[in-house]
């Protein structure tokens, strides 16, 4: 309906307006003006940063402490616990699951209370900011299934993403820059979980939804630079030549695509200005480095992430998707997990704190959280010194803060051994529809035909979370 | 497009034409009301339901009744739509439904009024041709399909444009036939040929090309999701380009579309199929795969089976069955039972759901190239003559055994391949503890080499470590031969949940008894490949692990008597480790202990076969003479080299029959561990049954899929041609000839063609070149402006389509107009450039090499895919992701296409080779080289105008370029071909731009 709608309209003006009036018109054109009655409601939040956590951070050793594990350390998980559930096969066959209590402390923060780990200092000080679920739970127990029905509500391939769904819905606000921004940091180790373009894809919606990768190294953005030796001017030159060629080509045959032709070279030629207005950092002030940490000046770590998430924001990006790697700890937990903590810590807070004081946080919705937790019995082998833990669906902590949310609120509790939930299950088609309600859309009317169904983010499932709606 | 049917329908309602039911009535039923009130029988909450015509006008509560024909105010299916009771109003307002807009509401309305007269759904009705009604404009005609276009058009008050110019007509053909534009020997025939049969010699020629073919296989790729990796995960690699090529030379071949699709579906069912047949059928198992550490084996499996069930439907049949997996269909008449009847005849392969992550899965089959099957051919026959020198040599051969028989002494054994021998000076009696370490480079295997771990023993407990490499952990990493509760037990271990091997025997062995022990393994990832020996005889073995996937990273040592956090008690002696799997009879020698002289006593005839055999084995091994030996020595080689070259032929992924059939039930809610009532295979009960007596598997299917009775695959592929050529099916919906799908916007025509399709033997060019031939085809794309607004997507077909080009044809017309192109067909696929770092910032890992050479240039249908990160470029310009089947065409038009373009190594380098052409090959005077620059690229010379424009950016371009080598050269110094140095830099480098201009501009980018 939209294409047709945008058809119309050029085949009305298709003669009547000058190229620069016209790609202002189509400011958002990349990621389109959004449906006719979108939002549904009026939304508190304009957009979202979600600081995905790629692997599976331990819930156990972050955000929900278990006192009585030293007591079970080193017996067997109990079958009352495990009630014959599914594990994966990296630790099925196991011939013992012993129980092993975190190695890192606990304690509560700020008024609210909140219990956070000893390995996030910079988290727990915005603890009273924090909507912190410690309920989620997901179907999937392997990581590419389980990411991709957390990026798209769907473990198999071929479903929009949920940038992509927001671009569809809501448009762009962004003059000169898309509407759904995808950045990815390593973490330290370089290794990891590998990702997918199918987690920021479009699936069956026009492929001009899908989230726009901004990269660390070569082009922030694929192909943008113009070529060693290309100036600006003679681009403009070449863009003048090639817009004049394709409005006598218009004049000719009056096709709309034409026009929009002309009218995306245009914006292609303001991305070569704003794409590198928004990644240059060195205008940034020192305060902004004590806040976001020095990494923040390296491109492509996760502080630079945030900080360049912040900038998008400013400049009212619609979707702002960070992926951190490396959370995947089977062994070596206790090693690796400080590590990853650190890389985040300190920048996740100072995104928060940084929205807060820039009065943007009250609109701007921040999303931290991985695919899975982690199992409270070790995998592989057990001694004094080292753990690690195989992936858990059944719980795991995801935080929430900023517009739509209440703030120094902790949802949802897990049985003593952080395996089952006891209170208030929050799944991933519920978390979808919570984020969206906090952008003003009902999750079952944002819809697309395809294959004769409406499908939608949260499939046939998901409720939003009402208690932890501002 | 639901614009459009809202324009016709209000077409109808101000013409006061009669509604029809599946045209106008049948969308708004089922997108609005069939969730509740349709073929779903676990969502129907009464007996009404408006899929079924019985079921639409059953008699209500109240002597109501839904339909009422002719009154519509006495029929409660209107009057529920306009009621202002919120609580009486469908859909119900309480489920959070919209009431229907005026307009639906409307036709409903006047459909009651004229009568209500049902029609069932038109897709499970077979195609007839309808004899193409009168027109007026007759001579405009030039085959059935025209005069069914016309009757259309002459209906609705249009006129079909005019034919398109003869090099714009040329240009079209050729991109819509072989994906490349035409050469400019090409247009300047075509222009020159007054001939009435010019066009058609045209149609011809490209018919019968190589490169159509390429252009046909590429849609048919994507929709069988073709790539080059699994798609999950760590997104390791496969080799079906061997199916690819058999899809390619189908096309060439024009290999009739039924028999197209029962090799795909089932060429290894057909009697004495042939490789081809067999490879053709790697179709359905092109499907993503995951080899994700942890995978549970059944849950992946089930879900290669439904890719298989739901591609098939949508590739052949147009039917979304995907939609029935966990519950019955809400909107076709296809219950949940049906699709697992489908998922039936595909769920019998011998196959696993966490497969290998290297490379292909089984089952394969070797497909080799026909020049490796010369060369494969070539290789046996040298291999044979090789035996046959041999087998000469047999008389001399005996004679000089028997010669050194009578010298022959000492404790000889099988050295051939031992890679570890345990000495004799070696410690051989163990109390615990105390392992004999041999280092950590001895005996190094990976998971795919084949070996054998052989030695006598004595243990005088039931638990212990032979002989190993292994961590000193049980559930670590490694490989040994173990004593466990009595029962030898081989271990080869990545991870010890999931990765590695575990088989012991059947029953425990002797303790406190010198035997002899062995196990082989012949290094082809399965358990089924592992044998046990005791005292030389095979014993019955239990498979506890078999999942040998991964490759094994050593740390431990070698060492007798540890390993695993075990050690041993008793005696070990005479280990021996080979780098092959030892055969039964080699165990048998290698047990035999008596010395050599012992053995050449005994008188020939009274020798056992071991006997003889270790005798013999040791005189070829020691004794041979030279002459003869290098006979040996020849026969080795031939043999090894032949193997050798058969190890590297391709292989492809391909259906293959379980013997003892896995039985398929219902899953509810479609997931694996919930299975319910059994089905056997069948086809969807909507349609025609398999004719009785006929064995259900998916030969059957196949068949039935084209059948005169299936009413559905003729006009999936007719509407799927139709789209490539117009840009937009008949029925827009390709992937969807349900209720929910787009009721066809010309049906006679789409009938016609299917039924010319079927009838003319299922000839895909016969069909391609009717619709090509036609006036329909050859109009001019261009609108006036009413046109434009009254259709803007052309579905009467007033004039020629005129739509971007698809993602691989605008890389491979700049191939082609630069002449950079490389035109060899088929072969591996090839890695041309791709921006630095897209596969390490998401997989880490190596990165993306891009090829050399010729691999560069070669068409877009050879670029490797790799599934989780495609390549970019292709993804920009819309083409699918290759992650599931995808049949619809779309096309988007976005800033970063435009970047793409301008600003892609690919693109410049063609831009600047293309300069040179114009350049170096043309007339010196610019005005002519502007002309011959745009008719290499556009097959037409530049307009007053476009000459103006173009000779103006020329002179700024080279004014920009002018003082500026430097910039000038940098600016040329893309891609990996050479720059003509005879050119001056600042020349080229102006006309290097303006060609990029040229290959940016929107007719380049559009077929016109």
């Amino acid at each position: 309906m939209t294409e047709l709608t945008r058809r119309h309209f050029f085949g009305r003006s298709a003669l009547g307006l000058g190229i620069p009036a016209l790609a202002s018109l189509l400011g958002g054109e990349l990621h389109g003006e959004g449906l006719a009655g979108l939002p549904h409601h009026a939304p508190k939040a304009k957009r979202v940063i979600y600081l995905f956590q790629s692997g599976g951070p331990s819930q156990i050793e972050l955000f929900d402490p278990k006192p009585r594990l030293k007591e079970f350390a080193g017996t067997d998980l109990p079958d009352s616990i495990r009630r014959g559930q599914r594990l994966t096969g990296m630790s099925a066959t196991q011939l013992s699951f012993p129980v092993v209590p975190s190695k890192f402390d606990f304690k509560q923060h700020g008024q609210s209370g909140a219990w956070v780990s000893e390995l996030l200092p910079h988290t727990a000080r915005i603890a009273d900011r924090l909507t912190l679920i410690r309920s989620m739970h997901t179907e999937a127990i392997n990581h590419d299934p389980a990411v991709t029905l957390f990026m798209t509500g769907s473990q198999i391939a071929g479903r929009p993403s949920m940038g992509a769904w927001l671009a569809y819905g809501l448009g762009s606000e962004s003059k000169d820059l898309p509407g759904f921004v995808v950045m990815i940091s390593p973490g330290q180790g370089g290794g990891g979980q590998p990702l997918y373009d199918r987690l920021w894809g479009s699936g069956f919606l026009p492929t001009r939804y899908q989230g726009v990768k901004f990269r660390s190294v070569g082009d922030p953005v694929l192909y943008l630079k113009n070529p060693e030796g290309f100036s600006a001017e003679a681009r403009r030159d070449y863009l003048d030549a090639l817009g004049a060629m394709n409005q006598l080509k218009l004049d000719e045959y009056g096709d709309p695509e034409i026009q929009t032709r002309i009218a995306q070279y245009e914006m292609a030629f303001k991305m070569q200005t704003s794409v590198p207005e928004l990644t240059d950092i060195s205008k940034e002030p020192a305060r902004t480095f004590e806040l976001y940490g020095e990494d923040a000046r390296k491109p492509g770590t996760f502080a630079g992430n945030c900080l360049l998430a912040r900038r998008l924001a400013e400049r009212g990006v619609r979707f702002i998707q960070l992926f951190h790697r490396d959370w995947d700890h089977h062994g070596g937990l206790p090693k690796g997990i400080p590590t990853r903590a650190k890389e985040t810590d300190q920048a996740s807070a100072a995104l928060v704190t940084d929205l807060a004081e820039r009065g943007m946080l009250d609109d701007t919705l921040v999303v931290w959280g991985g695919e899975f937790g982690r199992t409270v019995y070790c995998q592989g082998r057990l001694t004094a010194t080292d753990y690690g833990r195989d992936h858990h669906p059944r719980c795991f902590s995801v935080w929430m803060a900023g517009g739509g949310v209440k703030p120094g609120l902790t949802v949802g509790e897990t049985d003593d051994y952080s395996y089952n939930i006891v209170r208030d299950p929050v799944h991933v088609h519920d978390l979808h529809a919570t984020i969206l309600h906090c952008l003003g859309v009902e999750h079952t009317k944002l819809t697309f035909k395809f294959q004769g169904r409406h499908f939608r983010l949260t499939d046939v499932h998901g409720n939003a979370v009402k208690a932890i709606l501002a | 497009m639901r614009a459009l049917a809202i324009f016709m329908a209000a077409a109808c309602l101000a013409a006061g034409q009669t509604i029809e039911f599946n045209r106008d009535v049948r969308p708004i039923l089922s997108d609005r009301c069939f969730t509740c009130h349709g073929p779903d029988a676990g969502q129907r909450k009464t007996k009404l339901r408006f899929d079924q015509e019985a079921g639409a006008k059953i008699a209500l509560t109240g002597g109501k009744q839904a339909i009422v024909p002719g009154d519509p105010a006495k029929s409660e299916l209107y009057v529920r739509l306009v009621t202002q009771n919120k609580a009486l109003r469908m859909p119900p307002a309480y489920m959070g439904h919209d009431a229907l807009r005026p307009r639906e509401i409307e036709v409903v309305r006047q459909w009651i009024e004229q009568g209500a007269r049902w029609q069932a759904h038109w897709s499970f009705l077979p195609p007839r041709r309808v004899e193409p009604p009168a027109v007026r404009a007759a001579s405009w005609a030039r085959n059935g399909l025209d005069r069914l276009v016309l009757a259309r058009l002459e209906r609705e008050g249009l006129t079909p444009s005019a034919e398109a110019g003869k090099a714009t007509l040329l240009r079209r053909v050729t991109l819509d036939l072989t994906g490349l534009p035409a050469a400019p020997e090409e247009v300047t025939a075509f222009l020159r040929d007054d001939s009435a049969r010019a066009y058609e010699k045209v149609v011809d020629r490209l018919l019968g090309s190589a490169a159509y073919a390429e252009r046909m296989a590429i849609r048919w790729l994507e929709a069988a999701r073709y790539a080059d990796t699994n798609g999950y995960q760590t997104d390791g690699v496969r080799d079906m380009w061997r199916w690819r090529d058999w899809v390619i030379g189908a096309f060439h071949r024009n290999m009739p579309f039924d028999q197209f699709t029962v090799e795909q579906l089932a060429g290894d069912l057909l009697p004495g199929a042939t490789v081809d047949q067999r490879v053709a059928t790697g179709f359905n198992r092109n499907h993503r795969t995951t080899a994700e550490g942890g995978s549970i084996d059944e849950e992946w499996r089930v879900e290669y089976v439904a890719d298989r069930a739901e591609t098939t439907s949508t590739v052949f049949l147009g039917l979304t069955m995907g939609c029935a997996r966990c519950h019955d269909h809400k909107y076709d008449p296809l219950p949940q039972k049906d699709y697992y009847r489908l998922f039936a005849f595909f769920n019998n392969v011998p196959e696993r759901g966490f497969i290998w992550n290297f490379g292909n899965e089984p089952p394969v089959v070797k497909a080799p190239t026909p020049a490796q099957e010369e060369k494969l051919t070539a290789l046996d026959g040298t291999l044979r003559a090789a035996e046959l020198a041999w087998e000469k040599k047999a008389a001399a051969v005996a004679r000089e055994q028997k010669r050194w028989e009578r010298r022959a002494s000492g404790p000889w054994n099988i050295t051939k391949g031992m890679v570890f021998h345990q000495q004799p000076d070696d410690p051989k009696v163990f109390e615990g503890g105390k392992p004999t370490r041999y280092g950590t480079d001895a005996a190094k295997f990976d998971y795919r080499d084949p070996i054998t771990l052989a030695a006598w023993i004595k243990p005088s407990t039931p638990r212990g470590a032979i002989l190993t490499r292994y961590d000193d952990y049980f559930e670590g990493s490694g490989y040994g031969l173990f004593l466990i509760d009595g029962k030898l037990r081989y271990h080869f271990i990545f991870r010890w949940t999931d990765l590695g091997m575990r088989i012991e025997t059947a029953e425990p062995i002797a303790l406190n008894k010198l035997q002899h022990v062995a196990v082989t393994y012949d290094g082809g990832m399965r358990a089924s490949g592992v044998r046990i020996y005791v005292d030389g005889r095979e014993v019955a073995t239990k498979v506890l692990f078999d999942s040998q996937l991964w490759p094994l990273s050593h740390k431990a040592e070698l060492r007798i008597g540890a390993g695993a956090g075990l050690d041993y008690q008793g005696e070990v002696a005479d280990a021996r480790i080979y780098n092959r799997a030892l055969t039964a009879g080699e165990i048998d020698v290698l047990m035999s202990q008596e010395p050599l002289e012992a053995l050449a006593r005994i008188p020939a005839a009274r020798r056992t076969g071991v006997q003889s055999e270790k005798l013999r084995m040791a005189f070829l091994d020691t004794a041979l003479t030279p002459e003869l030996d290098s006979v040996r020595c020849r026969l080795e080689e031939a043999r090894t080299e032949r193997n050798r070259y058969f190890a590297a032929i391709p292989t492809v992924m391909v259906m293959e029959e379980r013997k003892d059939r896995r039985d398929t039930f219902v899953l509810k809610r479609g997931a694996y561990d919930a299975p319910s009532d059994e089905v056997t295979p069948g086809v969807p009960s909507a349609f025609t049954q398999l004719p009785g007596g006929t064995q259900a598997d998916r030969l059957a299917l196949a068949r039935w899929i084209v059948s005169p009775e299936n009413p559905l695959t003729a006009r999936v592929m007719v509407n799927r041609l139709w789209q490539m050529l117009f840009g937009i099916g008949l029925v827009k919906t390709i992937e969807d000839f349900g209720s929910q799908g787009e009721w066809p916007v010309q049906p006679e025509l789409l009938d016609w063609l299917a039924v010319e399709f079927v009838e003319k033997g299922w000839n895909v060019k016969a069909l391609l070149k009717t619709i090509v031939m036609s006036s329909t085809y050859r109009q001019s794309s261009k609108a006036p402006a009413e046109l434009l607004a009254r259709d803007p997507d052309n579905r009467l077909l007033a004039r020629g389509p005129r739509i971007r080009l698809s993602a691989e044809m605008i890389r491979d017309q700049a191939l082609a107009v630069s002449g950079l192109l490389e035109t060899a067909v088929g072969g591996p696929s090839v890695k041309p450039y791709q921006p630095a770092g897209l596969w390490q910032e998401l997989a880490g890992g190596g990165g993306y090499q891009h090829g050399k050479g010729a691999d560069l240039y070669r068409r877009s249908l050879y670029t490797y895919w790799r599934r989780t990160i495609a390549p970019p470029s292709m993804v920009t310009f819309d083409s699918p992701n290759r992650e599931t089947c995808s049949v619809r065409e779309t096309r988007t038009n976005t800033p970063l296409q435009a970047l793409n373009l301008m600003n892609d190594v690919a693109f410049l380098e063609a831009s600047r080779r293309f300069a040179e052409r114009v350049l170096s090959t043309g007339p010196k005077d610019e005005a002519a080289r502007l002309t011959s620059a745009m008719t290499l690229a556009l097959s037409r010379p530049p307009s007053p105008a476009e000459r103006g424009i173009l000779g103006g950016a020329l002179s700024r371009l080279k004014q920009r370029f002018a003082d500026s080598e430097k910039a000038a050269m940098a600016y040329l110094a893309q891609g990996e071909s050479p720059r003509n140095a005879a050119l001056d830099a600042r020349e080229l480098a102006a006309w290097t731009s303006l060609c990029s201009l040229i290959l940016n501009l929107d007719e380049m980018v559009t077929k016109e």
